[in-house]
């Protein structure tokens, strides 16, 4: 069997795969994709414990564990905060989603886009859930840092900021535009 | 009568190659006579049906491919019959209308594609450049992988068609997960019966071309049955009338995507920069 007739089967798999994959639809996927109001809450939702998690994740809780309390009590502490470190990384990935969703509901809607920022934008997206998932493997395997996550958290909020406040510039910028539009209109109908 | 004789999503090419390269073609078998009759019965019933349906407006293009394919097969019957199926005129004929049904077929699944995302003028123009441009590798591709002799460029040629329609059909059912648009499922069956016959030509083509011998009554035998199933699957799918989910859509203002775009991704930058940080291990482990 030579080589381009391997490739040739790996290719028409490949295919198989992405049809299959592309069928494929999580329950979940299509219950958010029915309700509009997952958009606006859920990039708020986790965001809102910030204070709480960084609470749980502090150093000097740990230390002062580790004085006054045996081993046993250390090790669980330290499996429950892994738990509670791992959820709100999940939590995050479901903010990252849903800001993604509502960028890509933008790109849907408009009249045109440039396929250099959706480029940009697919990259960033593989990038992201691929260090996502190596984060998650390493906690997993109690190799990585927890109060670093603090940065992550605080740039998922910001953004989700940034674009509420971005879009409610927009509104204002559209309701002017309307009313300039309409007050032309009105120009050129009493010129006439 | 040739092996892969009848309605099947223009596989007459293959018999004229067949014919070519193998003067003595197997004779056939009372399955693959079976299948051939079903394709026509079933091929009629799907015309029928896109008539009674009036689904023939919104699929004209399909309409087309499928009553070629039965016009087809009734005059690949003639001529065997006038000529037999060893003849230059029937070789000939039967690969130009192999080119035909190719084509049709193009055009066919073109029109799926706008079903899917004509109603979002941004990104169907963002995914036309990207589908012609995945045609264009495929065929590439082909090319290269190819064996490189004149007795099988025809059907290598073929072959890589066919590649490029399945992969055309992958790559915009990916495009429609990717931005979460709602498909109807009627274009969505449409689509995926396009993917099957496509992929499953393309697999049979590269078996008889490597194979050719001992496998052709079994390839032609399999490829007849891909296209039943196909045809199958857009029967079921066309016996009610095709509702379109919404004309248009309302579009925002331009400067929206202008302006949110990049400052997303700007972010989504950011965000990453920040995940690289987290991976480098500073602190006490857990």
């Amino acid at each position: 069997m030579s080589l381009s007739f391997i490739l040739f089967f790996g290719f028409i798999a490949v295919l198989l795969f992405g049809l299959g994959w592309a069928l494929w639809m999580p329950r979940l996927r299509s219950e958010l994709r029915r309700d509009p109001r997952s958009l606006e809450e859920s990039s708020r939702r986790h965001v809102a414990y910030l204070p709480q998690i960084r609470q749980a994740l502090s150093e000097v809780d740990h230390v002062f564990l580790s004085k006054k309390t045996s081993r046993e009590v250390q090790l669980r502490f330290r499996k429950e905060r892994r738990r509670v470190v791992l959820a709100y990384l999940s939590a995050l990935r479901g903010d990252f989603q849903s800001l993604l969703r509502m960028a890509r509901l933008i790109a849907l809607l408009s009249p045109e886009v440039a396929a250099v920022h959706e480029y940009e934008r697919l990259r960033l997206t593989a990038k992201f859930f691929w260090r996502y998932q190596m984060i998650r493997w390493k906690l997993l395997a109690g190799l990585a840092p927890v109060p670093q996550l603090d940065g992550l958290s605080d740039l998922v909020s910001s953004l989700s900021v940034r674009m509420e406040a971005a879009i409610k510039e927009l509104g204002e910028r559209a309701a002017i535009a309307a009313e300039l539009a309409s007050s032309l209109n009105r120009r050129g109908l009493d010129s006439i | 009568m040739p092996s892969t004789f009848g309605l099947s999503g223009g596989r007459i090419g293959t018999i004229g190659w067949q014919l070519r390269v193998c003067y003595d073609a197997p004779v056939i078998e009372e399955f693959q006579q079976v299948l051939w009759a079903l394709n026509t019965v079933t091929g009629t019933l799907l015309l029928v049906l896109l008539v009674v349906r009036k689904n023939y407006r919104a699929y004209s293009a399909f309409t087309f491919y499928i009553f070629f394919n039965l016009l087809l097969g009734i005059f690949v019957f003639v001529i065997y019959r006038l000529r037999g199926g060893a003849s230059m005129a029937y070789w000939r004929f039967a690969w130009g209308m192999q080119a035909v049904a190719v084509g049709a077929r193009a055009v066919a699944v073109a029109e799926v594609c706008r079903h899917f995302l004509s109603r979002f003028p941004g990104i169907w123009a963002l995914a036309k450049r990207l589908l012609l441009v995945c045609v264009g590798l495929v065929l590439a591709y082909s090319g290269l992988a190819a064996r490189h002799s004149w007795n099988l460029a025809v059907s290598g040629a073929d072959r890589a068609l066919e590649l490029s329609i399945a992969a055309v059909i992958v790559v915009l059912f990916l495009f429609t997960r990717y931005y979460d648009i709602p498909l109807e499922s009627t274009d969505q069956s449409v689509a995926v019966g396009f993917f099957l016959y496509s992929c499953f030509y393309a697999l049979d083509n590269t078996l008889l071309e490597r194979y050719l011998n001992s496998f052709a009554a079994l390839c032609s035998a399999l490829g007849m049955l891909a296209f039943f199933a196909s045809l199958s699957l857009w029967s079921w799918a066309l016996r009610k009338s095709r509702v379109p989910i919404s004309s248009e859509e309302v579009l925002l203002p331009m400067g929206v995507y202008q302006t949110l775009t990049p400052q997303i991704n700007l972010r989504l930058h950011s965000l990453n920069d920040q995940l690289c940080k987290i991976l480098k291990p500073e602190v006490p482990r857990l």
